[in-house]
Parts: structure tokens; sequence; C-alpha cells
């Protein structure tokens, strides 16, 4: 008798587990990395670079099933296709029972854009993935160049570290249970835009400025970048709002302190707290208070414990045992507790690396994601530093202060939009 | 490359204005956008909803307007009220499952079955609902959920557990048939008869299937 081959299932990792139950209309959970190249994309040979590389990451051929007590990936048969851009950028990606794959490739021009549900990866397993399928890309399109040497990716995983759940490799035990309470912070507000697109400003800038600029103040671009979003926020802000902090969500890429090689989640956030109340606030008092929050929430022991008390998630009997729609139920209303102490986010994928055969064939690359308060997307690529100011609002106040004040220090800045 | 003269920034693409200040542009557009442009879209409310929704709304006013009017004693019109409700709640379960064929033929069957039992006890209890609805509706599911999966080919995973489910549900009859209660009983034998051949059907063939589909839905 012919015996077929069972389905491969696999559970959400730790960080995973907050997205589904979060995601609608208004914030999809979907991000989106960009890579400019400098001739028009041929779909085709793009669609079999495609194939060649999901081929190397079997977890992106799910799609994403409700079960009685968790949320769970799925491989599916069915092959992704490649598509012009059509919709506004980080539209919705996972509907539930829709059954389809939780990632797209778009293209447009000259422009590859991979789109990802968050549930699935985080930035750095997106980007793995956009690299294998870049590297396949350029290799063809490009053959002449390419006759002996095929250059090869710069990150060396298998595919059981690539499916791996990091969080419960690096797990140790619970938390000691403490409540922090949230405190409530300064909340930017604006007006959506009917379909509730996100209004990206994508600044791209010199890196070797900017660091120029970051290292006249004494300190490091991170830090730059973060000190100058709350300055332009507290010019923006209304002075009876002071009472409130200004509150900056970070994403922090736990690979660089624990070792993984998983393509999944494997991340945790930190917030940098700045208090307007009393006093004057100039940007060099930011920058110093901004870098001790960096130097105190970017401690070992501190990011160990975030990892721990997301990975005892999981590890809780009496969690486990209710079932899902509840937990979606309570997962949303921590989510909105949460955010009430937020007021906005930096993300920073930092420098991306090609090979070096590939290098001059990629111009720049952009991040972006769905937002609901405002978010700085930052990374580089050789001497591009591209800094995209995302908001669900339509004003662009902020984003005039934030790209007038880096223009003032005399760098160059090129705007893209989607406006 | 456009230019904005406050803001001291360069933009790509065409803009009338600059994104930044909205104040105008000088030089000239370069045609390098980064993002299409795609016109806003309008969600909007499906006509065909809304011409029901409509319609309900109108023979409700209409029935108590009716019944103000002929002074009428019976306060039939909230049997009119309750009708439409019910429909209401059946179609809302179609509009939210209607991704999933299967799982929306479930809970079909279960909100059918638990509203004829509510309109037979509150109209005075005449036994219709446990011998003609019940064993109906769950073997005309049964079998529409099998055509369904033949002409559609739906995935095994979509539906297996709803049939087991659906199947599991029809032999509810057995119980009435026992204990009585019944005006007729051909429709129930008919009923638990394609229940448990369906059952026995699916542990004979699908029966891996199922194990797997219980396996990963039950994970905790």
């Amino acid at each position: 008798m012919k015996r077929k081959k069972p389905v491969e299932w696999t559970k959400l990792d730790n960080a995973a587990k907050i997205f589904p139950p979060n995601t609608n209309e208004k914030d999809t959970k979907v991000f989106r990395i960009a890579s400019h190249l400098h001739d028009t994309i041929d779909p085709i040979l793009l669609q079999e670079s495609l194939d060649k590389a999901i081929v190397l990451f079997p977890l992106f051929k799910s799609v994403l099933r409700k079960g009685l007590f968790w949320y769970y990936f799925e491989e599916i048969e069915t092959k992704p296709i490649v598509s012009e851009e059509v919709k506004p950028p980080c539209s919705a990606i996972y509907v539930p029972n829709r059954n389809n794959h939780l990632f797209q490739v778009t293209y447009y021009k000259n422009i590859i854009n991979l789109e990802i549900y968050h549930a699935l990866t985080d930035g750095t397993g997106a980007l793995w993935f956009l690299k294998t399928i870049l590297l396949y890309y350029i290799t063809e399109y490009y053959k002449e160049d390419f006759k002996d040497n095929i250059p090869q990716i710069d990150y060396v995983s298998t595919e059981s570290q690539m499916k791996g759940d990091s969080f419960l490799k690096h797990y140790t035990g619970p938390v000691k249970k403490y409540r922090v309470s949230v405190e409530k912070a300064y909340k930017i507000s604006g007006r959506r835009s009917l379909d509730n697109r996100i209004n990206i400003i994508e600044g791209i800038l010199s890196v070797k400025e900017t660091l120029a600029v970051a290292r006249k103040y004494n300190t490091t671009l991170t830090v730059y970048l973060t000190a100058l979003f709350i300055y332009s926020i507290y010019q923006d802000m209304p002075e009876r709002s002071r009472k409130h902090p200004v509150t900056l969500s970070i994403p922090v890429n736990l690979r660089s302190y624990f070792l993984s090689g998983s393509a999944r989640n494997f991340f945790a956030t930190i917030n940098i707290k700045y208090d307007f109340r009393t006093g004057n606030h100039n940007l060099e008092d930011i920058i110093e208070s901004v870098k001790n929050s960096f130097k105190n929430e970017l401690d070992e022991s501190k990011l160990k414990e975030h990892l721990n008390r997301l990975a005892s998630l999981e590890k809780n009997a009496v969690m486990r045992l209710i079932p899902l729609n509840i937990k979606d139920i309570a997962l949303r209303i921590a989510n909105h507790i949460n955010s009430k102490g937020l007021t906005a986010a930096i993300s920073n994928l930092g420098k991306i690396t090609l090979p070096e055969e590939l290098e001059k064939y990629v111009d720049s690359f952009g991040v972006y994601t769905s937002v609901r308060r405002p978010q700085l997307c930052i990374c580089s690529y050789k001497d591009k530093l591209s800094i995209s100011f995302i908001s669900p609002f339509n004003n662009s106040d902020i984003q005039k202060t934030f790209y007038r004040l880096l223009s003032e220090e005399g760098v160059t800045i090129t705007i893209r939009t989607n406006e | 490359m456009l230019k904005c003269d406050y803001c001291k920034v360069g933009i790509e693409g065409e803009q009338s204005r600059c994104p930044l200040c909205g104040g105008l542009l000088q030089g000239e557009a370069d045609g390098k956008n980064a993002f299409p442009s795609i016109p806003t879209i309008y969600e909007e409310f499906n006509i065909m909803i809304r011409i029901i929704m409509f319609v309900s709304i109108v023979i409700i006013v209409l029935s108590i307007a009716l019944t103000l009017i002929l002074d009428i004693e019976k306060k039939w019109y909230l049997l009119v009220i309750a009708g439409i409700l019910c429909l209401w709640l059946s179609f809302i379960f179609i509009i939210k499952k209607k991704d999933n064929i299967a799982k929306t033929i479930v809970w079909q069957v279960v909100i059918i079955t638990i509203l004829a039992i509510l309109w037979d006890y509150s109209i005075g209890w005449r036994g219709w609902s446990i011998s003609y609805v019940l064993p109906s509706v769950c073997t005309a599911a049964i079998i529409l959920m099998v055509l369904a999966v033949r002409i559609l080919k739906i995935y095994v995973g979509d539906y297996i557990v709803y049939l087991l489910i659906d199947a599991l549900f029809g032999l509810i009859p057995i119980v009435f048939l026992f204990i009585g209660g019944l005006n007729v009983s051909f429709p129930s034998i008919i009923c638990v008869a394609t229940s448990v051949i369906s059952i026995s059907a699916l542990i004979l063939f699908k029966g891996q299937d199922i194990k797997e589909e219980l396996n990963k839905r039950m994970h905790v």
C-alpha cells in the first residue's frame, strides 16, 4: 500500500505567539524589506529564484492554522507566486481560514520586495531569505559575470538550526513573578487614511556623513537617531502632554547575545524612556539620557530575563490548557495595556551585507513595517543609510522636524515616499 | 531630482509638493518612484447584505404596523421578529466562517438544531424539532459535506475533523429512538444509519489522517 508522507507542522515560537491575536486591518503585522537593483526586474527569473530559495527555507512554505489550544504552522504544497506590486505596502497577509503563504515576493520596476507576516520570522530571518533570492536572481540575470565563480551566501545555518525555536534553547527557568505597572506614555495622534494604509517617508542618507554627525555628539549612530527621534516628538508635543514620558519600544536582536542559527523570531523589546516634565531639554541632554538607558537595558542578564519571560508563556501548565479563543482575548488585552505605555518605536536592522561579488548589482535596501504608532525603520547598505519614518497618520510634522534637523547638520537627504 | 528649498532635501519620483512641509518644489522630477501609486481602496459594505438587511427591517416594521392598525390582540409580530433574528443568526455564521465550507456546515447544523428545539419548545412542544429537523439536518449535512469534498477537492485537513463531528452529532437520535418522544422514527433511523456508515468509512479509510489532524489541533 502507498503511504503518503505526513504533513509537517510546527509550533509558533514564543515571540510569534503575540502576533496572530493582534492582527487586524489597522495593524497587519507585516513588514517589508525592499531591495533596489539597477535594472528592471525580470518576473520569470524572479519566480525561478524564489522556487530555488524556498527549498532552503522549509518553514516559509507554511500556512497558519488554529488548533484548539495554540496556533501552528502547517506545510503546504502550493507554490508561492511572485507578482507585481499592486497593494499598499505591508497590506494584510494573514487572514484566518484563508490558508495562504505567510510571505509574498513582489516587484516594481527595479525593486524586489519581500513582505512577511511577523509570526513567521523577524528581520534577520527575512533578510536571510531575501539574500538567498537575490543570490539566485543576480547570478542568473548577470550570468556572463559569474561564469566560473558562483558566490556563496554569507550565513551558515543548517535546516534544523533554522527551524529551531531559540527561545526554548536558551530558556533557563521561569522569571520571579513581578508586575511592572505600565506608566502611561505620551500618545501621538492623527488622522488615518481611509484604507488604513501606512504613510512612509524614507530618507536616504550617507552613512559616513550621518556617522560624522553622531561622532560630533560623541555617541553612536543608534543613540543619536533615537535621541533625535525623541527630540522631534518633543518639538511637536503639546505642553499639557509633557506630564507623560516619551517611551520608545526597541526590538533587540537576541542573536547578538545568545548563540542562534534560527530563521524564526528571536528578539526581545526594550523600552527607552525620556521624561519632559521639568526643565529645558536640548538634544545633548536627550542623547546623554538615551546613552545611559541603552547601557542599562542592553545588559545580558536583563535580556535573559526578557527571553525567559517570553518562553515561560509556553511552559505554564495552566496557560497551556486554556482554549485558544480565550488566550486570544487575553493576549489582546495584554497588548492593549502594553501599548498604553508606548509613544513610538525604532527598529534597526543594522548593516546589511552581501557577498562581495554581488554588491555592485544592488543599489540600496529599505525596511518598512505596519505600525500602530509612528516608527523608524533603519538599515544601511554600503554607504546608503535608509531611515524610514512610518506613521499610521497622514500628518507629517514630526517627520519634517526630524529630517530638517538632519539636513541642518549638513547631511544630504533624498526622500522617497508612498504618498 | 526635485528639491525642497525649505527642508533642504532631494525628492525622488514625481511629487507636486514636499512630503515633509507641503511646500512647492524646485527642479525636475526624475521618475524614480520607489512605490507605485495605488488609489485608495474603499471597502464598501456588500450591496446584497444591505438589501437583505433593508427587507428584514421593512418586514418587521410592517408586521408591527399591521398589528397596531388591525388592533389584533395576539402579538404575532413577535414570531416574525424571532424568525428574522434566527435567519440572521444563521446568516452571520455563514459570513463569518465562509472561508471554510466544512466548518460552516457544522455550525449551521448546530445553530439550526438549537433554534428548532427552542421554537418547538416556545410554541407548545409537538416534537417536530427532534423528529424531523435534527435527523434531516444531520443527514443533509453529511451528504453535503461529502459532495463538497468530492466536487471542490477540499484539502483533507480542512474537512476531516468537521465531518467526524457532524457524523458523531448524527448519532444523537439514537437516544430519542430508545427513550421515545418521536412522532415518526424513519428520519432518525436514516440519520443514524448514515452516521454509522460515515464514521466507519472515516475510520477505515482516513484513520491516519484523523489521528494526525487531531494531534496537530489538540497540541498543548
